[in-house]
């Protein structure tokens, strides 16, 4: 029974998709089930043979993962590593009203060294895409069939990229990390994310972006332990063309992806006005 | 006659690396604006730790000083967080309560008893650092 179920979900295709099997399995079984086992509920039996006989099929999809690249352990971005080793990037080329926006803030961060952007990140709101690529604690990869998930520590932020080949959803929700899809073209991830909440800020420096920002980021191995990630940022009503920037990141093997709850002991709320807080007694 | 190389100071560094960090798209070196401190200016402080908080978003050392002559005043004192302190030899049990310690911060334009600290020396003696500079 079993072995022809299974044949019949890799006839299908399914073996690249294992989380189909469940309910190929399901219609696959049905008439044949109850011939055999009159009585037994479905759902026992769906528990039964999925536990039993699903797993050498998840362990058929998992086995493609042994070919991907090797990026395990713990990624520190090059900025806080070794700072020297990482290039300013070019400024964008900006559409007037944001040229505008941006050329005051550089000239309140040149009149002030070290000012950062105000924004609700003060507040524990967590940054969008592709902000939450640029914090400065580490990131790590995790592979499974169909998916790669990128785990940020600061913010304790999730991407999940879909890779097992379906197009994106039509007109998601917008999101702090927008919705991604995924492909490898050799040893590099392609990622293409759309609908990122407007109300974040696209780079420093830019509060709010249009509605169809689309962050494209190819992530690839510069060397054993470096990681070049390019990204391209395509948003007609911030950038005049395409903004293109590499960071990378150091790996540390040994590293393990601490616990980040920025509302834990936050004492650099910002106003509205954006002025801090900081307040002066032990919480 | 043989030119001497001077050597840039620690604080040459970290305003390089300041500089380096808040350009455009750079990583941001705190979850907020340090426009509150006088990033840069290092002053000296010696006191008694009453307490230490190994948070997120930053730890927190509060440093009770007789700094201010007869008055004794408490010092707040923000720094980075413990995924970079974390890693580079600070951890939960750094300081307790009475430890007396020496340290360096960048105070709050303000003027209220603040700031972020860049190093501390321990009681016994070490000193560590809690920014992130090039190396030399």
């Amino acid at each position: 029974m079993a072995v022809h179920l299974f044949a019949l979900a890799s006839a299908r295709g399914l073996s690249q998709r294992p989380y189909a099997l469940a309910g190929m399995t399901t219609r696959g079984r049905q008439l044949p089930m109850r011939k055999a086992f009159p009585g037994v509920g479905m759902t026992a039996l769906t528990l039964l043979f999925t536990s039993a006989w699903a797993s050498p099929q998840a362990l058929n999809a998992y086995a493609p993962l042994a070919q991907l690249p090797d990026w395990s352990g713990a990624w520190e971005p090059m900025a806080m590593a070794h700072p020297e080793k990482e290039p300013r990037p070019a400024p964008p080329k900006l559409t007037p009203l944001y040229a505008k926006q941006y050329a005051a803030y550089q000239e309140k961060n040149r009149k002030t060294p070290g000012l950062n952007f105000v924004s609700k990140v003060a507040n524990c709101v967590p940054p969008g895409l592709p902000g939450s690529m640029l914090q400065p604690y580490p990131i790590e990869f995790l592979f499974t069939p169909g998916r790669v998930t990128i785990l940020i520590e600061t913010y304790s932020i999730v991407r999940r990229v879909y890779t097992d080949g379906s197009p994106a959803p039509t007109e998601p929700d917008p999101s702090y990390q927008g919705t991604s899809v995924g492909h490898w073209e050799g040893p590099g991830l392609v990622i293409d994310t759309t609908a990122i909440l407007p109300e974040t800020a696209p780079i420093t420096g830019i509060l709010g972006h249009g509605d169809d920002l689309r962050v494209s980021e190819r992530i690839q191995l510069s060397s054993p332990d470096v990681l070049a990630i390019t990204t391209t940022l395509t948003d007609p009503t911030v950038f005049a063309q395409p903004y293109t920037f590499t960071t990378h990141y150091q790996r540390h093997r040994d590293w393990k992806i601490m616990e980040y709850v920025c509302a834990q002991n936050n004492h650099d709320s910002v106003d509205d006005q954006g002025h801090a807080h900081f307040s002066l007694e032990p919480k | 006659m043989r030119k001497r190389r001077v050597q840039p100071t620690s604080r040459t560094w970290l305003r390089i690396l300041i500089g380096a960090l808040s350009a455009v798209s750079a990583i941001a070196i705190a979850h907020h604006s340090t426009a509150m401190f006088e990033w840069g200016k290092e002053v000296p402080l010696e006191g008694t730790v009453v307490k230490w908080e190994w948070t997120q978003p930053h730890t927190f050392l509060w440093v009770q000083s007789q700094r201010q002559g007869a008055t004794a005043a408490q010092y707040a004192l923000e720094g980075m967080s413990p995924s970079w302190l974390g890693r580079r030899g600070w951890n939960r049990k750094s300081f307790s309560p009475g430890d007396k310690v020496k340290l360096v911060y960048y105070p709050l334009k303000d003027g209220r008893n603040g700031g972020f600290y860049v190093r501390v020396t321990l009681p016994d003696g070490r000193t560590l650092d809690a920014l992130p500079q090039r190396a030399p």
